[in-house]
């Protein structure tokens, strides 16, 4: 890692940057974008292989990777033990499945909720219980626009993306002495192996990312997103919901 | 910036790219003006006072900049400049001016000069630079708000209405240059002491804004740094919205 601070505020040299989820999509580039801006990476998933992977195509020196399933009490509370502390979080962890209101069972809202909105504020408050968030830290939370547009078959979806909202600004009031930010970035379709799984289901993914001006995302935008989440060119920012979409929600009324 | 140059380095550089930048001799835009610069791109100042309009000039680090001298709010300013201006990657309208008035006493004049200067010189600036055809593909427009477009605020009406509608211009220009993948963003800072709250830093008004942002007021820099994000390809997929920034700001 180079530690000398650097001049450029978009820069992360000397930042050691926690992103869950790094084995595949929005993770994995997160991870790998943020080690090309200079940081050294903790990178989690449960998928050991995967993981590797990315820790492989990460660039630079000192990155590290810990497996972890965050649905897990005793994962959550290892990976925090672990942790040297850290300048910026990423929660890019996270499922999608879709299931109309009628067939959902309790199952599915209690395992959309334990991946989406459980893990990153469990992981979060471990986190701070041992002090391992430095001060005038980032933590990044990935929502989603399904938050406020509501898809078909997405009710447990959107509501446990939904709740990262709320979440995040009541969380960025009470570390806000610490200097410590808290944001949520909330991506429109972007082609990620989850959004393939929801195609493989059924759903076709490339005519409702037509619905955009821009079309379908690819991961590295809101990995570059991020970066500017989680370098000093935001410190200024917190408590935002900032939405990266390619324009999908610029014709609806989802603040209306 | 001596870190080798990858992918990631080259999404946040604006090497190679041209900006317009409106308000460039003061404030917010002289700071774009001149972060951009430091960033890698050819700078196009405009402002109206041509001494502080060349002090911001001899400010930007680099070569191949120009300065126009213009009156945002005449037409034929609007459309010399648009006429003079080579094919631009960015835009940024960062001239503006605020004024208070309750709504109960307000006058038609100085609601049209809020409308004039804050709405109607950014709206048909822009107009006038897609008749000319001078935004490139992929190209990025910024306008300048305040967290008063979205917020309310007693006696900051008349300005906090035109930053509102502006808005509306965003969203609807992003629908219309998406096929040209020419992205329309907003930046919604709340209080960055600038020469617009006036020249004591320590006045009444900035010190009770200091007390209700718990991060402290923003820098030009700050304000800078979100415009870099905007005008760089790293952020080609956001259009249509805006990235408020205001330091945890509560009532």
């Amino acid at each position: 890692m180079d530690n000398t601070p650097s001049s450029d505020p978009f820069s992360l040299a000397g930042k050691r940057i926690l992103v869950t989820g790094a084995s595949s999509g929005i993770g994995r580039q997160t991870a790998i974008a943020c080690a090309e801006m200079g940081a050294q990476l903790l990178i989690t998933a449960r998928n050991t292989e995967r993981l590797a992977g990315t820790l492989h195509a990460l660039a630079g020196e000192g990155h590290q990777s810990i497996a972890a399933d965050l649905t897990r009490a005793e994962d959550l509370a290892a990976l925090a033990a672990q942790a040297e502390p850290l300048h910026g979080i990423v929660h890019a962890a996270g499922i999608s499945k879709l299931v109309p209101v009628r067939m959902a069972k309790e199952a599915h809202w209690q395992e959309l909720f334990a991946h989406n909105t459980f893990a990153p504020m469990l992981l979060t408050k471990e986190l701070l219980a041992k002090r391992k968030v430095q001060a005038g830290g980032s933590i990044v939370f990935i929502s989603a626009v399904a938050s406020h547009v509501g898809p078909l078959a997405s009710s447990a979806y959107s509501a446990s993306k939904g709740a990262l909202l709320g979440a995040m600004r009541s969380l960025g009031l009470e570390v806000i002495k610490q200097s410590i930010r808290v944001n949520c970035i909330a991506p429109g379709y972007v082609r990620t192996p989850m959004l393939d799984g929801l195609a493989t289901g059924g759903l076709n993914t490339d005519d409702y990312a037509g619905l955009a001006p821009l079309g379908m995302g690819e991961p590295q935008d809101v990995a570059h997103a991020a970066i500017y989440y989680l370098a000093d060119a935001s410190r200024w920012v917190t408590r935002n919901y900032f939405i990266v979409d390619g324009g999908l929600t610029v014709p609806m009324d989802i603040y209306a | 910036m001596n870190a080798p140059l990858n992918a990631t380095r080259q999404a946040f550089s604006l090497q190679g790219k041209t900006i317009l930048v409106t308000g460039a001799s003061s404030g917010l835009g002289r700071q774009i003006a001149i972060s951009s610069a430091r960033r890698g791109a050819r700078i196009v100042a405009t402002g109206r006072d041509a001494d502080r309009l060349q002090a911001t000039f001899d400010a930007l680090p680099g070569e191949g900049h120009q300065q126009i001298l213009a009156e945002q709010t005449s037409a034929a300013d609007r459309a010399a400049l648009a006429k003079a201006v080579p094919a631009l990657d960015g835009l940024v309208h960062c001239a503006g001016k605020q004024m208070l008035s309750p709504i109960r006493l307000l006058s038609e004049g100085l609601m049209t000069q809020m409308f004039e200067i804050n709405f109607l010189a950014p709206v048909m600036l822009t107009q006038q630079l897609f008749q000319a055809k001078k935004i490139t593909p992929g190209g990025s427009l910024i306008f300048m708000l305040s967290t008063s477009a979205h917020i309310g605020t007693p006696a900051v009406g008349p300005y906090s209405g035109m930053k509102s509608g502006l808005l509306g211009i965003i969203r609807c220009l992003a629908m219309e240059q998406g096929k040209h993948r020419i992205r329309v963003n907003g930046i919604s800072p709340s209080v960055v002491p600038t020469p617009m709250w006036g020249e004591d830093m320590q006045s009444a008004p900035l010190q009770a804004q200091r007390a209700r942002h718990p991060l402290g007021l923003g820098t030009p820099e700050d304000v800078a740094n979100a415009a870099i994000y905007l005008l760089a390809d790293a952020s080609r997929w956001v259009t249509g919205t805006t990235l408020v920034m205001d330091g945890g700001a509560v009532l």
